[in-house]
């Protein structure tokens, strides 16, 4: 019976050391990330029946638990992916944000002080000294816009060199939990007992893992996880891994997309499979922002500069020549995508087609990027912003004052391409005159007029001459009769250039060098690099003149004052001037900051709301800790008091013998 | 609620850390004096910053072409007031050679100065401005334009106006053509004092009695007309110099305006901010005391 009670309080004080190294191990880990505290599970042991009744056995522990909530770790994971996104998106924006915070650094003072020294040109069309500096402003536009470009594509450089860091340690994180998965399992089904540390480990892993990119974790059966992240895409299945890796986009070689490896299949996965984490917030950022805010810049570039080449080729220069570009604007960029017919697919095409595209309205353009694809019968165009297609039976074609045209090659059925007209035109843009006197400030290059005879209401356009004039000027003017019948036709043109007639509805005409041309009331109507509208209701006879303009003096100003007034003029789409269509971009960028950062503070304190819950049920909490402590104390006392009340009994039943 | 050791601590540092954040925000604010660091603080006000400051830096740049104008008209407007003195001369001049008293020699005297006042007009007319172009010679002011010759002098400029852009909706003309100035209506001055001297140089005989007094009458009927126009041209410059100084009046208001609208929308009201800054502070210590306060109660400090 003694050694009985001595049992008893071995059993009690091994259940106290086990309570005290327990809690001990809760105070040494009480701030180690992603730490659980444990708990002692003491049971009774089983009792012993002596005939008059049941007698305790002592205590036994019957495991040493973690406090873990299943639902609120996967809410953390959940959360901590959001949040991530979110603070991800916002740190990028916030570069956006800082750049156009410097007002005096931006582009619009630029711009202002580029039209001022038009106005002081315009004042003095002669003064070499005015003309020297009115280029050089424009040289500090050009410049002003390449600067602001490039520290986009440096943000653009630094998305990619993320994305590569943060692929990486995704799939470190994968083969670390696998890794985990590995270990946990063969300690389960050794003996049956959960390793709490390594459980914890593994769910830190997880939650780190979230952060990078959204993750979602489905437990198995001997205490293995599975883990998928983005929509769905495994890369942790028992012990083994699936990787992530990083591949420059099909279509733009100079962007970096997420791939998904699986039986040395590569799959690009896009922006909305990704979502979450660090990896889905730069995706995300660069998608739906970066891209734009760049195209913006770029359509402002590129429009400045066509409807300032444009205006500028309407003038004469300092020695009466006609004017030539002022800048020098790229062509919209096109990228044949990787997986187009060539010589090693199937069908072979040993001949790749070759695609160009040109701005032939910069009044027309938009920010989109356009997909060009090829079904074998009809050449689909797809403005990506809305993605709204127009289908073309062959090349070349016009979609928002873009011309995109075949330059080589042969298509096959499935090629596509990606059609970029804004987003380097800033960064490429230029002033293309060096000589102060080309500086066409002058005159205007053609004339247009309704003989005053005319018994007929129609009125002729400003005739403008396009980019190709300047090489073949006409030498004297040419009338223009209206001939009233069925149709109404137009004759007169110059008898060896085509006519051709582009109506407001975008259809266009083209009539043989000759030919009498049908009117068409508000058409524009080209010929020998000259276009016009006539419109109004003209009567038989009725007779327009174009006339080519003559070279006058250097203090003509006439089209320096048209050159001036393009800086308030609609030239933009949706009817903005160049800094209007600034302004609203610094307001988007604004917006969309505002917008992050409130987003980012809400889904901080989501997570910090769920962290609490979690450490409210898993956290340590050191003076808990005390007081299990001094219990544990306690009772290791009690026990040990006990035995030694034992060993009395034990003496007692000694001394009975001597 | 149970609460863990790691959330107490985890709140106390973030709470002060939004404190410090919103504190460093309004220090920043108070340093430049500006509510808008960035877009971002107030998207809306940017833009409109942008707009206001576009529309500011526009109209302080009409105001120096105004500027370039007015000199401009200035300089023609003196130059016209030395020709209409001249003509003035003219005037008197003829009054007196049509005196019939005075003998052959006296009207060669009167000649012979008219002679030097056509010299002087033609000068006058080819006149450069301070950047050395020609003050009527249209759009061709790197010649001269008026050519003496034996019957006055010819006009070889062109009849183009130069304008300047003196405010957003207004063009201005700022020159005046030698043809408008001393051949209007195909009245030519130079021409009438070139006959006027040739007519007082001719001996005055019984015979052309009749002839002289009809050509100093139609001389003088010349030089009122051109007199008369050159005012209607000085009237006219005047009343653009007028326009640019209304111009100018505007402009100030609108620059005024604009820098007031530039100042609430970006301006700093600073009683708030250090109002803000105090009570920010307030709740920093209080929350820094608090902080203190909780980690130091400890039940291992009784053990």
């Amino acid at each position: 019976m003694a050694s009985n009670i001595l049992n008893i309080g071995k059993s009690a004080l091994a259940a106290a050391q086990v309570g005290i190294s327990t809690t001990g191990h809760n105070i040494a880990n009480a701030s180690t990330p992603g730490y659980s505290r444990q708990v002692v599970v003491q049971a009774a042991a089983q009792s012993q029946n002596f005939g008059y009744g049941y007698v305790g056995q002592g205590t036994e522990v019957a495991s040493v638990t973690r406090i873990f909530n299943d639902i609120l770790a996967a809410q953390a994971v959940r959360s901590q992916a959001n949040s991530s996104s979110v603070d991800t998106y916002r740190a990028q924006m916030t570069t956006i944000d800082d750049m156009l915070s410097n007002a005096t650094a931006g582009l619009n003072p630029a711009m202002s002080e580029f039209f001022g020294a038009i106005q002081d040109l315009s004042a003095n069309p002669s003064d070499l000294a005015t003309r020297q500096s009115m280029l050089s402003y424009a040289q500090s536009l050009a410049s002003r816009f390449q600067t602001t470009n490039n520290r986009l594509n440096e943000v653009r450089e630094s998305v990619n060199s993320q994305i590569t860091s943060s692929v990486s340690l995704v799939n470190t994180y994968a083969k670390q939990i696998a890794g985990l998965n590995d270990v946990i399992e063969k300690a389960v089904s050794a003996n049956g007992n959960i390793p709490n540390d390594l459980m914890d480990q593994r769910d830190q892993l997880v939650l780190e893992l979230s952060k990078q990119i959204k993750t979602t974790v489905v437990s198995q059966g001997q205490g293995g996880y599975n883990v998928y992240v983005g929509n769905g895409l495994p890369v942790v299945v028992g012990k083994e891994t699936f990787n992530l890796l990083t591949t420059p986009s099909p279509t733009d070689p100079s962007r970096l997309e997420v791939a998904y490896q699986s039986n040395d299949k590569v799959t690009v996965l896009g922006v909305n499979s990704l979502p979450g984490g660090v990896v889905g917030g730069l995706l995300q950022f660069r998608s739906e922002s970066l891209d734009s805010i760049q195209n913006q810049i770029g359509q402002i570039a590129a429009v400045l500069g066509e409807t300032f080449n444009s205006q500028h080729a309407q003038g004469f220069d300092l020695d009466g020549n006609l004017g030539t570009a002022l800048f020098s604007v790229p062509d919209p960029l096109v990228n044949a995508n990787a997986f187009n017919s060539g010589p090693s697919t199937t069908p072979a095409n040993a001949n790749p087609a070759e695609v160009a595209a040109k701005i032939v309205n910069a009044k027309a353009l938009t920010t989109s990027d356009y997909k060009l694809q090829y079904d074998g019968t009809n050449y689909n165009i797809t403005r990506l912003s809305d993605n709204t297609t127009q289908s073309f039976s062959s090349l070349p074609a016009s979609v928002d004052g873009l011309t995109i045209s075949q330059t080589s090659g042969t298509m096959l059925a499935g090629d596509n391409f990606l059609i970029k007209p804004t987003q380097n035109a800033a960064t490429k843009f230029q002033v293309a005159i060096t000589d102060a006197r080309k500086l066409a400030v002058g005159g205007s290059v053609l004339t247009g007029s309704a003989n005053v005879a005319n018994t007929g209401a129609a009125r002729i356009s400003s005739p403008i001459a396009s980019s190709t004039y300047s090489s073949s000027p006409i030498a004297a003017p040419f009338n223009i009769t209206y001939n009233a019948g069925a149709p109404n036709t137009l004759t007169g043109f110059i008898a060896t250039e085509p006519v051709t007639v582009t109506s407001t509805n975008g259809t266009t005409t083209t009539y043989a060098a000759g030919a009498p041309v049908t009117f068409v009331n508000g058409a524009t109507i080209s010929t020998a690099g000259i276009s016009f509208v006539i419109s109004g209701a003209p009567n038989n006879g009725d007779q327009f003149t174009i006339a080519p303009g003559s070279v006058t003096g250097p203090s003509d100003n006439t089209n320096g004052l048209l050159l001036g007034g393009l800086q308030n003029a609609d030239t933009i789409t949706g009817n903005k001037s160049y800094s209007d269509a600034f302004g609203q971009m610094v307001n988007g960028v604004g917006n969309k900051t505002r917008e992050l950062n409130i987003l980012s503070i809400s889904e901080a304190q989501v997570l910090e709301q769920i962290t609490a819950a979690v450490q409210a049920e898993s956290g340590v909490n050191l003076d808990e800790e005390a007081t299990n402590l001094i219990r544990y104390q306690q009772a290791y006392q009690a026990a040990g008091k006990m035995m030694q009340i034992a060993s009395q009994l034990f003496d007692v039943l000694l001394q009975l013998g001597t | 609620m149970r609460i863990s050791t790691n959330t107490i601590y985890q709140s106390g540092i973030s709470k002060i850390s939004n404190l410090q954040s919103e504190q460093f925000k309004l220090m920043q604010q108070i340093s430049t004096g500006q509510r808008i660091a960035s877009p971002s603080d107030d998207p809306v006000a940017s833009a409109r910053a942008l707009e206001v400051s576009h529309a500011k830096s526009i109209n302080s740049k009409f105001a120096d072409t105004r500027q370039t104008a007015q000199l401009k008209l200035n300089t023609l407007e003196s130059n016209l007031t030395s020709v209409t003195n001249m003509m003035i001369s003219v005037k008197s001049a003829m009054v007196s050679a049509g005196n019939p008293t005075y003998s052959d020699l006296e009207r060669g005297f009167i000649a012979s100065e008219l002679k030097t006042t056509l010299d002087g007009l033609i000068g006058l007319a080819n006149t450069r401005d301070a950047a050395g172009n020609y003050l009527y010679a249209g759009f061709e002011t790197d010649t001269a334009p008026f050519v003496a010759n034996a019957s006055g002098a010819s006009y070889v400029g062109d009849s183009n106006k130069q304008m300047l852009q003196v405010d957003s909706q207004r063009q201005m003309a700022v020159n005046a053509t030698g043809d408008e100035v001393f051949q209007a209506g195909g009245n030519d001055i130079f021409a009438t004092l070139q006959n006027l001297v040739t007519l007082l140089n001719t001996p005055l005989t019984p015979a052309n009695q009749a002839a002289f007094t009809a050509g100093v009458a139609t001389g003088l009927t010349s030089i009122q007309q051109g007199l008369d126009n050159v005012l209607t041209v000085r009237a006219s410059i005047g009343s653009r110099l007028n326009e640019i100084d209304q111009l100018d009046v505007s402009g100030d208001d609108l620059e005024l305006q604009y820098s007031k609208s530039l100042s609430e929308i970006q301006d700093l009201d600073y009683a708030a901010a250090l109002s803000d800054l105090s009570k920010n502070q307030t709740i920093m210590e209080a929350a820094q005391k608090s902080f203190v306060a909780t980690t130091s109660l400890s039940l291992f400090n009784f053990i």
